[in-house]
């Protein structure tokens, strides 16, 4: 087994990037060229082999339905939820269901269903863009550095242990308290801030590892630029570790999002997060506990989605497996 | 294997000093510094700019950030909100959080390592796919949700255990507090050491060992165990980021008046030396946890002491 | 006779269907006897061996037919803790890569030791003493300070030879080496073998040596057995072979040796691939690659002929074959 990098082995968002990122050097060491031909003679690769396996995995086709369907009623919510999430009436405060709010109303008398299905919108929305960021910047920073090595490899390095030193919960808490405005940026921001280094590393090991395949030095024997190695050569091979690490941390961010938001740091009223909802509803949970667990539950839904579907995603690339 | 020690201990202070240069930045450039010194209301421009004065604060920054590890060093963290030390906030507050972190800790150790083994070793089994969709549940569902759950559950509806913590924090009243943090932590575990186990008994040395003619149960102690062992260590380790994390929201669940506390009334508070002198503690622990383990690894695998 | 496996079948389940790895083998091998396994990856040949040892992964393999008897007894009859008693006392086995074989954090001191530590009793201090006793028999220097050291600090010969040692401990009867010098340079392969014999000579046991690599083979092996897709096609004393081989396979595998006064000519290669174990072809499951192949070939299996008393061959046109020899 190789020697650990640095002395900080994981991210501070509990090491779940790290188990991810173990299951998914299985794929690191056999990343390589298409595969060889079939006995029908069809020429195959990693990713039409993945295709095939996933359109069979049950646990794929649930946690995929699952996220279209959190993805359209991010997009159009007004589509299955009535009225607005702000507009509240106090003298429903903590009822139970009645007509057009069957998850009945939180304490300050708003619709939970309504809210609920906002919270999704905000869910979707900042677990897609940070995992976006981080995976470019992330991604991109990796490949440069286990591309070129050297002195790029060792800041890359040393700047990686220094944000993992910092827990990311506690980052948080220390970052966005001092942060004023209410959009949903500054949290994306943080989260891309300090969740970069996890997916610049497997990027890095992966690029190390396939840039050792013959294909890429016959490439630089032939004369190809730089870019055109890194991107038409090492690139498609070096990125499925990336993909499943990135799947399961869309879960895990939405995770943070919540529990950043349910300790006052993340995100603020007007915006609509579970997380908020949780917080506010868990005062009261005794007379109102429709408040609390309906968010809470949608919460759970949609983080087990995504995390199950890298699971799928990881079990298709997986070479050992097949 | 004392050059590995030297080795991680230099690769310490770098980062120790990135980690907190990291937080003084985050902290005094992105925010007010002195917001919330004034009671509610901001400060009036000459009370403001006499403040700054006061703390130093129209220096340079890289002056400030080195008053302020020298400050460090020598064990002064500043005032709190309410006029204590912080160090006193510290010394009352840490001990507590230690006591639920060994709680939680012992919980993962113990409860994941075990889970894993039976699991790894029965794969395919009933056991196996039961304990596999509730570590995956139980890793969906974040802490927060879970604690919740079961402070309600536990503690409003059927009574077993205190709502909320006392002060006094004792180790009793902390096991479910200590297993709501440590839950995630151990769905990890236990499906690490499953894998690991797996794995691991197909090698060729294990093989061997059962071509020795030896008794199952010294071919899994002796041999899978301790081989399948080491990417669990790394992970504990690890994990203890995330543990801190943890412990800032469970405190906050149950009103345990631990560090996570101290932390969150500092933040209401806009008291930065509280929060940035809790931060710059825990990330030295962090550091400090990181390298144990690091060496834990070395003691594990021979392999690594010898490179 | 010391070992004697008949009429052996194992098959394993996979996902493409059932592989037959091992389709009626037959061999036998007696005290200070050596007896060569020939054959291509995916013969059987490992198979075989791990069966005889049963060390075989039972959920997907099945051993669905035949007796080993060693010493008379059968083996696959016994109790699980009875066959436990025999693994490391009255048979053992080396495997083919040491790095792997060998458990990387226990140092070798502690590996070999726990054979006397487990087998028969002894203190580790004792066990330890008798490993450094072992490491100095297979030619290892410095035995005494090494024996603390890890196998990744060894080099891969020394490493093989420290596997040759833990199979010897116990001075067991049998010895199965499962391609002991594939991972090897040539070098160091002729420095292991050369153990190996003097080892066996010394302590009289009866010895598998199982290898894909028939130069090895002429030195140390008194009788060859030849495996293609999981049967024995020839068996022979070892000079008979190589001056005559009665099956068209083994002609095919000494033509494809090259030689030094053959020089100029063209390499010979067996054409075609060995058959996948889950489609072994109808009849001979040679004949899709066989120079001699006729139409019966592929419809009937070939019994093993009695080509003499010490011979057998497992092809409709033996004699032929044999009659053939400036081929």
């Amino acid at each position: 087994m190789p020697e650990q990098d640095g002395a900080i082995a994981a991210t501070g968002m509990g090491g779940a990037m790290d188990l991810a990122a173990s299951e998914a050097t299985t794929l690191e060491r056999a990343s390589g060229g298409p595969g060889g031909a079939t006995d029908t003679g069809r020429p195959r690769s990693l990713w039409s082999d993945a295709w095939r396996d996933l359109r069979r995995n049950p646990v794929f086709l649930v946690s995929a339905l699952v996220i279209l369907f959190l993805v359209l009623i991010s997009l159009w919510p007004s589509a299955i939820a009535p009225g607005s999430p702000l507009s509240c009436d106090l003298a429903k405060a903590q009822d139970g269901p009645g007509p057009g709010a069957p998850f009945g109303y939180d304490g300050q008398g708003c619709n939970v269903y309504t809210r609920t299905v906002y919270g999704a919108r905000t869910s979707v929305t900042v677990g897609v863009c940070a995992t976006l960021g981080v995976a470019l910047l992330g991604s991109v920073l990796g490949a440069l550095a286990g591309f070129f090595g050297g002195v790029w490899d060792s800041v890359l390095s040393r700047g990686t242990d220094i944000f993992f030193a910092i827990p990311v919960v506690l980052g948080g808490l220390v970052l966005l308290s001092v942060v004023t405005s209410n959009t949903v940026w500054p949290v994306i921001g943080f989260m891309v801030l300090l969740g970069w280094p996890q997916i610049s590393r497997i990027a890095r090991g992966s690029v190390i590892t396939v840039q050792q395949n013959d294909y890429v030095q016959a490439a630089r024997a032939l004369g190809a630029s730089h870019s055109r190695i890194l991107l038409r050569h090492i690139a498609p091979n070096a990125v499925a570790p990336v993909i499943v690490v990135a799947t399961i941390a869309l879960g895990t961010y939405i995770a943070l999002e919540a529990t950043l938001s349910y300790l006052g740091v993340g995100l603020k009223p007007p915006s609509v997060s579970w997380g908020i909802d949780i917080s506010a509803a868990s005062p009261y949970v005794r007379n109102a506990p429709h408040a609390l667990l309906w968010p809470a539950g949608a919460l759970a839904v949609t983080v087990l989605a995504f995390i199950m579907l890298g699971d799928a995603v990881r079990d298709a690339l997986d070479p050992k497996l097949r | 294997m004392g050059r590995y020690v030297l080795r991680r201990l230099l690769q310490m202070v770098p980062v120790f000093i990135g980690a907190t240069l990291l937080i003084f930045l985050m902290v005094n450039v992105m925010g007010d510094p002195i917001a919330g010194l004034c009671g509610e209301r901001s400060c009036d421009p000459a009370t403001a700019a006499q403040l700054k004065k006061d703390f130093g604060l129209d220096k340079p920054l890289w002056q400030q950030y080195l008053t302020y590890m020298g400050n460090v060093f020598t064990g002064d963290f500043g005032t709190a909100f309410n006029g204590q030390p912080v160090t006193e906030l510290m010394a009352a507050a840490f001990p507590v959080t230690i006591r639920l972190t060994i709680v939680a800790i012992l919980f993962e150790i113990v409860v994941g390592i075990v889970l894993g083994v039976v699991t790894g070793l029965r794969r395919g089994r009933p056991v196996d796919t039961s304990v596999l969709v509730v570590t995956l549940v139980v890793i969906a569902v974040p802490t927060f949700v879970t604690g919740l759950l079961l402070q309600l559950l536990l503690g409003v509806e059927w009574g077993w255990i205190k709502p909320s913590v006392s002060p006094a924090a004792t180790f009793d009243e902390l096991i479910v507090p200590g297993l709501v943090l440590a839950s995630v932590s151990l769905a990890y575990v236990t499906r690490l050491t499953r894998t690991s186990i797996a794995e691991n008994k197909r090698a060729d040395y294990v093989r061997t060992a059962v071509a020795k003619g030896l008794p199952r149960h010294r071919v899994i102690t002796r041999h899978l165990l301790r081989n399948s062992l080491i990417p669990v260590v790394t992970f504990i380790g690890a994990d203890i980021g995330a543990l801190m994390g943890g412990a800032i929201v469970t405190e906050r669940i149950f009103n345990i008046h631990g560090v996570g506390y101290q932390l969150y009334q500092g933040i209401l508070r806009q008291n930065t030396q509280t929060v940035v002198g809790f931060v710059t503690v825990l990330v030295l622990v962090f550091l400090v946890a990181n390298l144990l383990v690091d060496l834990l690894y070395a003691v594990l695998d021979p392999r690594i002491r010898y490179a | 006779m010391l070992l004697e496996v008949r009429d052996l079948h194992v098959e394993f389940r996979t996902r493409e269907g059932v592989a037959k790895a091992v389709n009626g083998v037959s061999y036998a091998v007696d005290a200070g006897e050596t007896l060569a396994v020939l054959g291509e990856s995916g013969s059987g040949k490992s198979v075989t061996a791990q069966a005889v040892m049963g060390i075989l992964d039972m959920p997907p393999g099945r051993i669905t037919g035949g007796e080993i008897l060693f010493r008379g007894q059968d083996v696959l009859r016994l109790k699980e803790e009875e066959r436990r008693g025999l693994r490391g006392t009255g048979m053992a086995m080396i495997f083919q890569d040491a790095l792997s074989a060998l458990n990387p954090v226990l140092c070798v001191g502690d590996q070999l030791g726990e054979m006397f530590v487990v087998h028969r009793g002894m203190s580790k201090k004792d066990a330890r003493a008798r490993a450094v006793e072992l490491m100095d028999r297979v030619r290892i220097p410095a035995a005494a300070q090494r024996v603390r050291d890890y196998p990744h600090q060894f080099s891969g010969g020394m490493r093989q030879r420290i596997m040759i040692a833990m199979a010897l401990a116990l001075e067991p009867a049998l010895i199965i080496a499962d391609e002991p010098t594939t991972a090897l340079d040539v070098t160091v392969q002729a420095q292991v073998m050369e153990l190996l014999a003097e080892l066996r000579r010394e302590y009289r046991m009866g010895l598998i040596l199982i290898t894909h690599d028939l130069g090895v083979v002429a030195d140390v092996a008194d009788r060859i057995a030849v495996m293609y897709a999981g049967r024995i096609v020839e068996s022979a004393p070892v000079y008979d072979i190589y001056k005559a081989p009665a099956h068209p396979y083994t002609r095919c595998l000494l033509d494809s040796i090259p030689r030094l006064d053959l020089k100029g000519r063209e390499l010979y290669a067996i054409k075609g691939l060995p058959p996948s174990l889950t489609h072994i072809p109808p009849g001979c499951a040679f004949h899709p690659r066989c120079p001699m192949a006729r139409d019966v070939c592929r419809t009937d299996v070939p019994p093993v002929h009695p080509v003499s008393e010490e011979r057998g061959s497992a092809c409709h046109f033996w004699r032929e074959c044999l009659d053939d020899r400036d081929h």
